[in-house]
């Protein structure tokens, strides 16, 4: 019996890790609406509404789990050795 | 099942969690992350800068990883280090953020210049007050200002395949400077005049930019649509 309960609450730890993300399909999506340029103007940051008219609400763990494929080291950098010295 | 089967299975279950926990963390930029190396720095100087104000430092991480989710501090950019061209050991409070925003038409027509000067307003003297808010860093006598670089995409170079450019922005100003400049005692032509900065087009010095300032209060009044932040932030 312990054994079932240790293995449920192991189960309940792992869906609640993995199903706490939006799915990729809504993040590519959100991606695409990230634009908020240096205009002074706002609200480009906007996210799409669900079909039942809700919102997807957004964790920072979401924003870490969108970016970590699209843009860390990818686009060409200065690198910190032509701006300063550690 | 055998008593055996019961452990052997309760272990297996226990290695998948903990490679899921594994899994996930390697894939984010912890607040922790964004300071700079103790061991990296040069001198004694800069360590002990380092150490002295690195709860101060993990604090400020975690404002901006909490709370300006639109932005992201570069794993290890943030901390002291001196001007690359410095002969003597001075050290600025530097962080170096990437602006995560797409091509938009309107940003992609602006002259450079022009793009610098609109990304430098709203981020750069965002970061500027946001930093010389950390007074008892700041007040250290061994720090000589403050820094701040901002990385964004150039627009056009994000097509499919060819290698994207982020445009760069590298400042460092005396602490007397910022100060008199946050408090609107020096304008910001006399500011950029007495700021040492470089902008570079991905890895290309195009060096000092006619950059003009002018007041921009997005991050202060900003709110992410949706946006949760994590449990117990404290975002103002």
């Amino acid at each position: 019996m312990r054994a079932w309960l240790s293995l449920a609450s192991l189960l309940g730890g792992i869906v609640l890790l993995t199903a706490a993300c939006a799915t990729s399909e809504e993040w590519s999506e959100w991606r695409g609406h990230t634009t908020h340029f240096a205009s002074g103007t706002h609200g480009f940051f906007s996210l799409r509404n669900n079909k039942d008219g809700s919102n997807p609400r957004v964790s920072r763990t979401d924003v870490d789990a969108a970016r970590s494929e699209n843009w860390w080291g990818k686009a060409i950098t200065v690198s910190p050795e032509q701006i300063f010295q550690n | 099942m055998s008593r055996h089967d019961r452990i052997k299975r309760g272990g297996l279950l226990a290695a998948l969690l903990v490679f899921a926990v594994l899994a996930r963390s390697q894939a984010l930029a912890a607040p922790a992350d964004a300071l700079m190396p103790i061991e990296k720095y040069t001198t004694p100087k800069a360590r002990t800068l380092a150490n002295t104000h690195r709860l101060r430092l993990l604090e400020f991480s975690e404002q901006i990883y909490n709370c300006m989710p639109w932005v992201a501090v570069y794993p290890g950019r943030l901390g002291f280090p001196k001007y690359k061209d410095s002969a003597d050991d001075e050290r600025y409070l530097s962080t170096w953020i990437y602006v995560d925003q797409r091509d938009d038409p309107v940003f992609a027509a602006l002259p450079q210049e022009r793009r610098v000067s609109a990304m430098f307003s709203r981020y750069g003297v965002d970061m500027l007050r946001r930093m010389a808010g950390l007074s008892d860093v700041v007040d250290d006598s061994d720090v000589a200002g403050l820094s701040v670089v901002l990385s964004w995409l150039k627009p056009g170079t994000s097509k499919p395949g060819q290698q994207a450019v982020n445009e760069t922005v590298a400042l460092f100003i005396d602490k007397t400077t910022a100060a008199d400049f946050l408090a609107k005692r020096v304008g910001g032509e006399e500011f950029m005049s007495r700021a040492r900065f470089n902008v570079f087009d991905g890895e290309r010095l195009l060096g000092r930019l006619p950059i003009e300032v002018w007041e921009d209060s997005f991050n202060s009044t900003y709110k992410l649509s949706n946006y949760t932040p994590p449990k117990g932030a404290r975002c103002q």
